[in-house]
């Protein structure tokens, strides 16, 4: 399976040395053995992405010119709860940090400058912990059905939901027609 | 001027046995003829050394001398008011005191100096003075029995300011009526040059005390002037301390990828010297080769060997990005808050300053603000770099501030000689009218406690103010502001240069290029 990691700062030579560190990591133990990285020096372009498709992980700066870190993780957390957040900062922004806890419920804070070999075990951390919980309530949902409490068919719709976002909404046209396109 | 007034005479004879008459040695009978004169001339000059800085003291004792000597007295004395208010009397001088009474204080109203001084008129004693009708103590210090005294008042315009007296044995020739007229002229004389001296020793004290003052506001000056320095050098360095988290910042990132950067290339050099490895057993694998070969191809796959090649050339140019960005942070900084306290004059390009001061305070302004240029063609300018680094940088980060969300700043100069004029123009919350001319007052702020010092825009206004400048200020709230600062190409005098010759710089203005960054 493909572990879908975005990254979001303002500075493209952070971009590049981060997907570096990703790909170079990709395939070592505890590590997902298929990494897609995707960048972006715009958060808005980011989460242009995360409406179409879903992403295991977000890494993003604070300070960005458009929107802060923190508000752009909460964006993130309304959009794709189930994504991991994590804010990579040099800032010391007391209050801004405290934003990004709270409101965006990010799982980690790793400070600029970082280090290769904490962040990585950051990401394996954080990305153990979202699996587990994932698995539980697949769990959890699995025994619902068979209590009967929920339905099978709407467990098969939320598994195909999480793999491939919007699949499961369907847009009528007026003539009975189907919007395949957003 | 004084007026020469012939006062009154009081005439105390005791009828008695004294000598005969004698006109007195000196003046003869014609007070016009030459040795008169010249003793006039010489009492005279005998107070012009006062002039000379003669003590006074002594020039009262040679008048006093000579007075006596020219009329042929025994002895004499001075007494002068204290002061103006005209109440205590000081004996000034005396041709035979006893030790310790030079100086002495004389009471009022008492002996013949108290009745000359109370009635303003001249006195002739002839004989015992107790046997006189006048109303005189005896004071006992001094044997005045029988003997023969002239005492005048010293007047200066209608004032009495002492007296003075000569006194004859009783075995010399009495004194008569018309020695004392005669002697009014001279005492009149006497009078004038005692008033021209004090005169003198009160200016001379004013002059000295006018001099004190002006030394000390001098060194006043001087203070304030150092404290001015080092309130402004203090100011730079908060200043610094205002951008520092963005410094800080812009310096993190950097350091943060080429930290990463190196260590992914440290990963990829050992695969690196093991596929060579791989490739040198394989040379010298003889038969044995094609198995080797295939052994370095696995690695080379595995090792992703196409990736780690276009990817090196990439993460060498982005790590040399950083560390010279970081470089030039430093550079900058360290320049900035370089600049003795008392810095020297230099010739510096106005753009290259304020592309320094753009660089320190971008990540102040980057995230919201847009940076418009429209330099002009600009000679260089005569200044102290660093001060005027401080003003730039005062007013970009003011203009930032000023912009909440996001704006323009426009950074405009021109050249109108002699003068130079450098712009800048924000798009931010604008100054109320009520407010603009407060702006430059140290400690004015609009800002929160603690989050500034409200010094900034005055000190740098004292800055272009010493730089024979001036600051103007254009604003209209939810418009924006604009700055202007004039500057002159060459160095100014400015007031306090001249006036204090310390400050003024000892030799011709260095012409040094400032140092480029690299």
């Amino acid at each position: 399976m493909v572990t879908t990691i975005l990254i979001v700062d303002d500075e493209p030579n952070v971009l590049r040395s981060l997907e570096r560190m990703c790909m170079n990591a990709m395939g070592e133990p505890a590590l997902p053995s298929e990494l897609k990285v995707f960048t972006f020096t715009d958060p808005g372009e980011a989460l242009v992405y995360l409406r179409a498709r879903n992403a295991d992980l977000v890494i993003s700066d604070f300070r960005m010119p458009a929107m802060d870190g923190a508000t752009f993780l909460t964006h993130v957390k309304a959009l794709r709860p189930d994504t991991a957040r994590v804010i990579l900062s040099a800032c010391t922004d007391m209050p801004g940090i405290v934003r990004a806890i709270n409101d965006a419920g990010i799982f980690r804070f790793v400070a600029k400058p970082w280090s290769d070999t904490d962040l990585r075990a950051t990401i394996i951390s954080v990305l153990d912990h979202r699996a587990m919980q994932l698995e539980n309530r697949r769990l959890a949902d699995e025994l619902r059905a068979q209590k009967n409490v929920i339905s099978r068919q709407q467990l098969e719709l939320a598994r195909l939901e999480s793999e491939t976002p919007g699949i499961t909404h369907v847009r009528w046209t007026e003539d009975g027609g189907v919007l395949l396109e957003e | 001027m004084v007026k020469a007034s012939r006062s009154k005479r009081h005439v105390a004879e005791v009828v008695g046995t004294l000598a005969p008459t004698v006109p007195s040695a000196t003046f003869g009978s014609e007070p016009g003829n030459a040795s008169h004169l010249l003793w006039v001339q010489a009492l005279y000059e005998l107070g012009q050394a006062v002039a000379g800085g003669g003590v006074p003291q002594k020039v009262h004792h040679d008048m006093l001398q000579h007075i006596v000597t020219g009329f042929g007295a025994q002895s004499g004395s001075i007494a002068l008011h204290v002061d103006a208010e005209g109440s205590a009397l000081e004996l000034v001088a005396g041709t035979d005191l006893p030790p310790g009474v030079l100086g002495s204080r004389l009471p009022p109203a008492v002996g013949v100096f108290g009745h000359v001084l109370a009635t303003g008129t001249a006195l002739l004693i002839n004989g015992d003075v107790a046997e006189t009708n006048l109303p005189i103590r005896k004071t006992g210090r001094l044997d005045r029995s029988k003997q023969s005294t002239m005492c005048w008042p010293l007047r200066v315009n209608n004032r009495t300011i002492g007296a003075v007296a000569i006194n004859r044995l009783p075995e010399q020739p009495r004194y008569t009526v018309a020695d004392l007229d005669r002697g009014q002229v001279v005492t009149n004389l006497l009078a004038l040059v005692v008033a021209n001296h004090r005169m003198h020793v009160e200016r001379e004290g004013r002059i000295h005390e006018l001099s004190t003052l002006n030394e000390m506001m001098r060194r006043m000056n001087q203070q304030l002037e150092e404290a001015q320095d080092q309130l402004m050098q203090s100011e730079k360095l908060a200043s610094i301390g205002q951008i520092a988290a963005g410094v800080a910042h812009e310096i993190n990132n950097p350091i943060g990828y080429v930290l990463s950067n190196l260590g992914t290339l440290g990963s990829y050099l050992p695969r690196l010297f093991e596929l060579c490895d791989a490739y040198i057993a394989a040379e010298s694998a003889g038969e044995a080769a094609g198995e080797k070969l295939a052994l370095a191809r696995g690695i080379r796959e595995r090792m992703k060997f196409d990736y780690v090649r276009t990817d090196t050339g990439a993460l060498m140019a982005e790590s040399m990005e950083g560390i010279l960005r970081i470089k030039h942070i430093v550079q900058d900084l360290k320049n900035f808050s370089r600049g003795a306290v008392d810095e020297a004059w230099e010739r510096i390009d106005l753009h290259d300053a304020l592309d320094r001061m753009l660089n320190i305070a971008r990540s102040e302004i980057k995230y919201k603000v847009k940076i418009e240029t429209d330099y002009g063609n600009l000679p260089r300018v005569e200044c102290q770099p660093s001060r005027l680094h401080q003003v730039f940088l005062n007013l970009l980060v003011n203009a930032a501030q000023a912009i909440a969300v996001s704006g323009t700043i426009r950074i405009s100069t021109g050249h109108s000689p002699p003068d130079v004029w450098v712009c800048f123009e924000d798009t931010g919350c604008g100054i109320p009218a009520d407010q603009l001319n407060r702006i430059f007052d140290p400690f004015f702020t609009t800002k929160e406690v603690g989050e500034g010092t409200g010094l900034g825009l005055s000190v740098s206004y004292a800055i272009v103010h010493r730089h024979g400048g001036r600051i103007d200020v254009e604003s209209e709230v939810g418009k924006g502001s604009r700055f202007t600062v004039r500057l002159s190409v060459k160095r100014q005098m400015d007031y306090q240069s001249r006036l204090l010759p310390e400050a003024v710089d000892d030799g011709a203005s260095k012409n040094v290029e400032s140092a480029s960054a690299d």
